[in-house]
Parts: C-alpha cells; sequence; structure tokens
C-alpha cells in the first residue's frame, strides 16, 4: 500500500483467523492503513485483501454492512442522545427502523450504558464514550468488529472492564474482533491472535500463545555476595564463554539465558553460579513477550 | 396467574434483510432533513427554519388573500405570472440556502459521523448523494412550496389555468424550474461549504460567492457596458431565468440573454459546484 512515494504497507501477507485479532505496532506502524484496506475505504497498491469472503475494493458496501467500526477519535455529535446515535448507526448499517431502535437499546444495556442511554453523548465521560462507540459498532450484528485503540484515554478499572467487553463479544456473541492497540499488554491480556507491524512491515503473526509462549531460555536474578562483587559479571563471562546467548539489563542483576534446551542451559547457570561464588535469587524459565518480537524485527 | 415475565435483554442475531446502500442513503437524508428542519433538536434550533418558511410563504399568502378579498381586481397586469413567485422570496432562499449546505454537510466532518458514514454500506458518492437529497427536498419546501401554495389557492378560487391539462401544464412547468432552481442552488451551496470545516465560515462563504458573483455580473453588464450575456455569471438571477423561460417568457434582467446561453450558464454553476464537492470529498481521509 503507497501513498505517493511513501510505502505505508509492504509486502504484507497476513491471514486473520476468528476471535479477538490484536493488531499491534507503534504510531505510524500502518495499523490505521490495515483496517481502512479491511473496510475496503482504499484500494490496495497490489495485492489482493479478502475479508468475510468478500473483496473489500469491490464490495465494500456489501462488507461493510456486516462489519462494526469504532473509530479512534472522541468525535460525537454533542448534543445528540447516545440511544439515537445508535439507532441511526445501526439503520444506516441496514436494519429495520423498530428493529434498530431495539438493538440501539440492548446494545447500551450490553455495554453497561442502559440507564444512561437517553444522555446526549457532549455530557459523557471519556469512558461512556468509549462504549457507546463500542455499542454502535455492536448494534447492527456485525460478523466483524474493527476497534481502533478501544482503550484510549480510560483509567485503568474503565481499561480492565472494556478488555472483558470485548472478550465477551467474542466469546459469548461469537463475533470476530480485530482491535488495534499500541499497548501490548492489554493485546497480551485478551487475543487470541496477534498481528504485529512495524514501520508498514509485518514483524509477527499468528496465535498469540504460539508467538509468545515458546520457553525461550531461563531468567535467572542473581544475589550477589559481599565479598564477591563481581560475580555477576563472572557468571555472564562463563556463560558467554560456553555460546549461550545472554540478555543484561542495565544496572539490574538479572540475566536472561537464551536457548532451546532448557537442561543445558540450567545446568550451564548453576556451574557459572557456584564457580563465581554467587547465590541464584531465582530461575523461572522465560517466556516471549510480545515486545521481544519488536525487539527482534529491530535486530 | 399474572401475566409478567422477565425477558432476556441478551445479544441477539438478526437474520432478517439488511437495506443496503438505498436504505444507508435514505436514513443519512432523512436524519439530515430532521437536523436542517431543527427536528428532535432544542427550540433554538427550530426557530430559524421557522422564521425562513414562514417569510418564504408570506407573499403567497397575500396574494392568495388578495385574490380571495378583490379576486376580480387582481386580474390583468396587477395579477403576477406563476414563474414570478419565485423571485418574490428569493432573500428567504438564499439565506436558507447559506444555512442549509453547512449544516448538511460541515457537522459531519466536524462530529466524526463522516468517518462513521464511510465505515457502514455508504461510499463517499453515495453519502454525497444523500446530502444532495437532503438538501435539496429541503430547499424545495422553501423555493417550491409558496408557487405550488398559490397555484392550488387559484385554482380553489376558480382563478387557476383552464381544464385539467392546462392545470397539470402549469403545475409541471412549476415543479419542473423550482428542481431546477434547487439544483443549481444546492450544487453551488454544497461546493462552497466542502471548502470549510467552520459552518460560521461556509455560510458566510455561500451569501459572498452568490451575491458576490451576482453584483460582479451587474457591474460588468450596468456599469461596464459590456453584453447581457455577462449576466449568466450570476447564480440567483441566472437559475430564477429557468422559470420564465419554462413559461415562454424572460424576466427582465436576462431579456436579451439566450435560452441556451441561460441554460449554459446554469450547467456551468452546477458542474462548479459539483466538481468542487466531489472532488473535496475524494481526497478527504476517512479514518
Amino acid at each position: 500500500m503507497q501513498f505517493g512515494s511513501q510505502r505505508a504497507l509492504d509486502a504484507l501477507d497476513v491471514t486473520v483467523e476468528g476471535g479477538v485479532t490484536g493488531l499491534v505496532g507503534a504510531n505510524g506502524s500502518g495499523k490505521t492503513t490495515f483496517m481502512s484496506l479491511v473496510l475496503g475505504l482504499r484500494p490496495p497498491t497490489s495485492g489482493s485483501v479478502e475479508v468475510l469472503g468478500l473483496d473489500p475494493a469491490h464490495h465494500g458496501s456489501e462488507l461493510r454492512a456486516l462489519v462494526g467500526y469504532g473509530p479512534e477519535r472522541n468525535l460525537f455529535p454533542e448534543e445528540m442522545p447516545a440511544s439515537d446515535f445508535v439507532k441511526h448507526l445501526a439503520e444506516v448499517r441496514g436494519m429495520p427502523r423498530t428493529e434498530a431502535r431495539g438493538r440501539a437499546s440492548d446494545a447500551l444495556w450490553l455495554v453497561g450504558l442502559g440507564e444512561e442511554r437517553f444522555r446526549p453523548l457532549g455530557t459523557m465521560s471519556t469512558g461512556q464514550r468509549q462504549r457507546v462507540k463500542l455499542a454502535q459498532a455492536l448494534a447492527a450484528d456485525p460478523s466483524l468488529i474493527l476497534l481502533d485503540e478501544p482503550t484510549d484515554g480510560l483509567d485503568p478499572v474503565q481499561r480492565d472492564e472494556m478488555l472483558a467487553l470485548i472478550r465477551q463479544i467474542s466469546t459469548e456473541y461469537r463475533i470476530d474482533v480485530l482491535l488495534s492497540s499500541h499497548l501490548l499488554e492489554e493485546v497480551e491480556r485478551i487475543c487470541d491472535h496477534v498481528v504485529a507491524l512495524d514501520a508498514g512491515r509485518l514483524v509477527a503473526q499468528g496465535r498469540l500463545d504460539v508467538l509468545v509462549g515458546h520457553d525461550e531460555g531461563v531468567l535467572v536474578e542473581l544475589i550477589e555476595i559481599g565479598d564477591h562483587p563481581n560475580a555477576l559479571a563472572e557468571v555472564i563471562a562463563a556463560l558467554q564463554l560456553g555460546g549461550l546467548e545472554v540478555r543484561t539489563e542495565q544496572g539490574s542483576n538479572r540475566i536472561e539465558v537464551l536457548g532451546t534446551d532448557i537442561d543445558l542451559i540450567a545446568d550451564s547457570v548453576r556451574d557459572a553460579v557456584a564457580d563465581a561464588h554467587g547465590r541464584i535469587g531465582r530461575i523461572v524459565r522465560r517466556r516471549r513477550r510480545l515486545e521481544d518480537l519488536f525487539e527482534g524485527a529491530e535486530r | 396467574m399474572s401475566d409478567a415475565q422477565i425477558l432476556d435483554r441478551g445479544y441477539r442475531r438478526f437474520e432478517g434483510k439488511r437495506s443496503g446502500v438505498v436504505g444507508a442513503m435514505r436514513s443519512v437524508a432523512w436524519h439530515t432533513v430532521r437536523s436542517i428542519l431543527g427536528l428532535g433538536r432544542k427550540g433554538r434550533h427550530k426557530v430559524f427554519p421557522i422564521i425562513v418558511l414562514v417569510v418564504s410563504f408570506v407573499p403567497a399568502v397575500a396574494f392568495m388573500a388578495l385574490a380571495v378579498l378583490i379576486g376580480d381586481l387582481m386580474q390583468g397586469e396587477l395579477r403576477p405570472e406563476y414563474w414570478e413567485m419565485f423571485g418574490f422570496s428569493f432573500v428567504a432562499t438564499i439565506v436558507f440556502v447559506a444555512l442549509v449546505a453547512p449544516e448538511a454537510i460541515v457537522r459531519d466532518r466536524r462530529d466524526g459521523m463522516f468517518s462513521l458514514y464511510l465505515s457502514t454500506p455508504l461510499s463517499r458518492p453515495s453519502y454525497l448523494f444523500a446530502k444532495v437529497l437532503a438538501v435539496l427536498s429541503t430547499m424545495s419546501l422553501i423555493v417550491l412550496g409558496p408557487p405550488v401554495l398559490w397555484l392550488l389557492g387559484y385554482t380553489f378560487q376558480s382563478q387557476g389555468p383552464d381544464g385539467i391539462v392546462g392545470w397539470l401544464s402549469v403545475m409541471g412547468r412549476i415543479l419542473l424550474a423550482g428542481l431546477a432552481i434547487c439544483t443549481i442552488y444546492t450544487a453551488v451551496s454544497l461546493g462552497v461549504s466542502s471548502l470549510t470545516d467552520r459552518r460560521a465560515f461556509a455560510s458566510i462563504a455561500v451569501v459572498f460567492v452568490m451575491l458576490g458573483a451576482s453584483i460582479s455580473a451587474g457591474v460588468l453588464v450596468n456599469v461596464a457596458d459590456l453584453s447581457a450575456n455577462w449576466r449568466i455569471l450570476d447564480p440567483i438571477t441566472g437559475a430564477l431565468e429557468i422559470a420564465p423561460r419554462l413559461f415562454g417568457d424572460r424576466g427582465d434582467e436576462m431579456r436579451g440573454v439566450s435560452t441556451w446561453l441561460v441554460l449554459l450558464g446554469n450547467a456551468g454553476w452546477t458542474a462548479l459546484g459539483s466538481a468542487l464537492l466531489f472532488g473535496r470529498y475524494r481526497k478527504l481521509a476517512a479514518i
């Protein structure tokens, strides 16, 4: 996908499965462009896109009738009551008027705004507005919901509630969700699948438990002994001499030893620590996190 | 035994037929008409549309009253032609146009509705057609309402056109002229409104462009003594001139201009407004 001379998405080959999929990446990584391709708002410069069995570039209207979209921006018609807003968008997405009215009310109850549904949008808090965005995306019974930064501006409690709602939409109502976020932690919490983008390129895609769940070495915390102040440095040197990759954190007594043979790594760490007259405070199997995917891409 | 029951407020799948693009356009157009007229909004939003509607109908109602009271004296020179009714309320029409178009499209860009609409079955063109439909139909109330009311009033006073064919012919020409005027004003006002994200600026710009072009054309013809054909640069008079031409007559200001040039001028303004509108929205980011 290209805008003039600027390439927004490059060599992207992505398959998104059902459930909740996290579209992660920093600002400018191509998340919004990816969403606009999914919605059929822009045709790809080259290649093809298929969503719910339809080509968005040629069947955009049919496709968008089946997709709910929650934008990132918190802009609303301020005077309009939440129920009218959700009802109107349900109608525009193809619901008959009476059906839209009932579904708007139901959707607002489902997101926890039942009692507030007649309040003008301009009087609502950021948390309530995020819920209204979710309700309008949900009201027209979509097969897929696209949410752009749905926890933006929420406090931790509101964020937990919003993430729980999104999870509920997928597990209970069987609606697939594509969630764009720059917060890797929240994607790890609720997503089944991940598409990770960096500067328009695909960093990783697939099941979250596969991408972040592999054992890849161990995490060691050393307790330094007073009369052996260089124990940590000696351990690192010994492990590196043994051919193991070691990552350190500046100013920390924690090291990560990478590798696939856990038994060999554990034995090596034990011997190195014993030789350096150090003491192991904690040793656990290392879990790969989403950050590691991006760090790996940068390297 | 009580009939009371507790219903589960759970999520329901929708198995019915969706209304598609046409339904989406209808919904957006109706929503826009309601917004323009202040329906379902606070009282202050209804004040202006009501004032303009009343003002635009005053001449028609006044002539009808005269026809009832002194019908016999209202024949010949004293009785205006049907097409003249379009000109009586043109000030109200211009003021209305200047507020309708910004209300129809500028608000959507400012309050995020434009992005949301494009995530529905609507595309940029279908969204714009829905807006054009809304502005056109709302404007028709002001432009078409008075002459149609006048014709009906005269008909009920037995002073209308002779015979059913004559009556239908007059009504058809009134409708055609009204629709043409609405189309030209809609294109110009929406085109100008698409250039700014502020409603007040858009309203001022619409008045400035329409009155400015009208005054400039007048200066070219009356002061610079150029040919009367320069009048086609005037979107207000040019659009209103369609009405007398449809009735086989000519307005005073464009008497010397051929019908083809009148049509060309109006087509030019319509094309210019449409090109501005569609060109601007083609480039507008959706999300």
